[in-house]
């Protein structure tokens, strides 16, 4: 309760310093206000943004889990559920090019509770690039899906966990519970 | 004079254990997870051929010879850890008993668990729901820890007994020999055929396990 009226409190100050340097702003246009800045593609997010982020992108990896385990399931079986391996692997292609844009700076262990690795900031290229590959790699097996042929669907849900790992290995800290 | 007491069988199921149990820790915490699953298999043949030669193997290793009530454990206490019969005493048994059926729970619920990216699961995975099977790998992960405990205390007690009262556990599980008093009967030990016998069932149940246990999945 205290807190909450903490924040409130700060928010408001916070509102007030904003309207108070507005007229400043409109006057001179090289200053960005605060709220282009706000939007602005580098900066960092409030911490209510960032924990809505950091949440958002636990839950889209806790959903990749779950598809993954479903398809891995699936396959074991002596007679493949394809149309369930198929609309898995559609979540998957779908949801794979949304996680990399909710790891911006200031979303790290710093903010709040997350397994991502402070690596993920000081590498962000190799970040990128491992992103990219798994997006790839689940738009492939999202394709060798839609053909129901069971050794091109083993083989590129193989890739798609490679992918995985490459980044778990390097930016994901181990379990602790 | 020396005389057996453990036969090549049990000191054999020992010592992979302890090999397989080290391993199988290290692939967990270095994300090693097929070579986990193998290892997980390879405990699983060796707790199945440890129950069979628990009723068809030597004297000594036999549970009728060892698993013995609360009684006994005190009064081989009171005795000062003395016991007129060749193998486990009763209370180094309560730790084979203890170390088997906790060892039995892990790899139990190791053919249950999947890791959390999806890509590697127990053989047995596939039969429970994902949820059921996150539930499982939590278990298989926290009973760890009291496996690490238990085979902390078998470590300490085989210290104890060595500083304490002057016994050499460690040399007879590695040469399967040991100074019996005068007057103990000593190992009375299986045939081989009977350890091939054992060998091979286990190796079939660990075989038909791997494969998903057939015909239970679809």
């Amino acid at each position: 309760m205290v807190a909450k009226s903490a924040y409130a409190l700060c928010a408001i100050v916070l509102l007030a310093g904003c309207k108070a340097q507005e007229p400043a702003n409109q006057a001179n246009t090289v200053i960005p206000s605060a709220e282009t800045h706000n939007t602005a593609n580098n900066a960092p997010p409030t911490h209510e943004q960032a924990l809505a982020m950091m949440k958002q992108r636990h839950d889209d990896m806790e959903a990749f889990g779950d598809e993954t385990k479903k398809i891995g399931n699936a396959l074991k079986s002596s007679s493949p559920d394809i149309a369930a391996i198929q609309q898995s692997a559609a979540k998957i292609a779908g949801l794979a090019p949304k996680i990399q844009p909710l790891f911006p700076a200031g979303t790290g262990p710093d903010v709040g509770k997350t397994r991502a690795k402070p690596e993920i900031w000081q590498k962000p290229e190799d970040f990128a690039l491992k992103a990219h590959d798994f997006g790839q790699a689940a738009d492939q097996f999202n394709v060798a899906a839609k053909t129901g042929d069971l050794s091109q669907i083993n083989a590129s849900f193989a890739a798609l966990g490679k992918s995985c790992k490459a980044c778990h290995d390097l930016y994901r800290a181990p379990k602790k519970d | 004079m020396k005389q057996r007491v453990w036969d090549l069988p049990t000191r054999l199921f020992h010592w992979a254990l302890v090999v397989l149990i080290g391993l199988a820790w290290w692939t967990a915490e270095t994300g090693r997870n097929s070579l986990h699953l193998w290892l997980g298999y390879g405990v699983l043949f060796l707790l199945l051929f440890r129950i069979l030669w628990g009723f068809l193997g030597s004297s000594t290793s036999r549970f009728s010879a060892f698993v013995r009530g609360p009684r006994a454990v005190a009064e081989y206490i009171r005795n000062r850890f003395r016991w007129p019969l060749a193998g486990h005493a009763p209370l180094g048994a309560l730790s084979v008993i203890a170390l088997l059926a906790l060892l039995l729970v892990e790899v139990g619920t190791g053919l249950f668990a999947a890791d959390e990216d999806g890509f590697f699961s127990g053989p047995l995975a596939y039969l429970v729901s994902i949820g059921a099977s996150d539930r499982v790998t939590g278990w298989h992960e926290e009973l760890f820890d009291w496996l690490l405990i238990l085979i902390g205390l078998h470590v300490a007690a085989i210290l104890l007994y060595r500083l304490a009262l002057g016994r050499n556990l460690v040399g007879p599980m590695i040469t399967g020999k040991a100074d019996l008093p005068r007057g103990m009967e000593p190992m009375r030990p299986a045939t081989p055929i009977v350890a091939i016998f054992c060998s091979l069932v286990a190796l079939a149940g660990t075989a038909w396990i791997i494969l998903g246990a057939p015909p239970l999945g679809s």
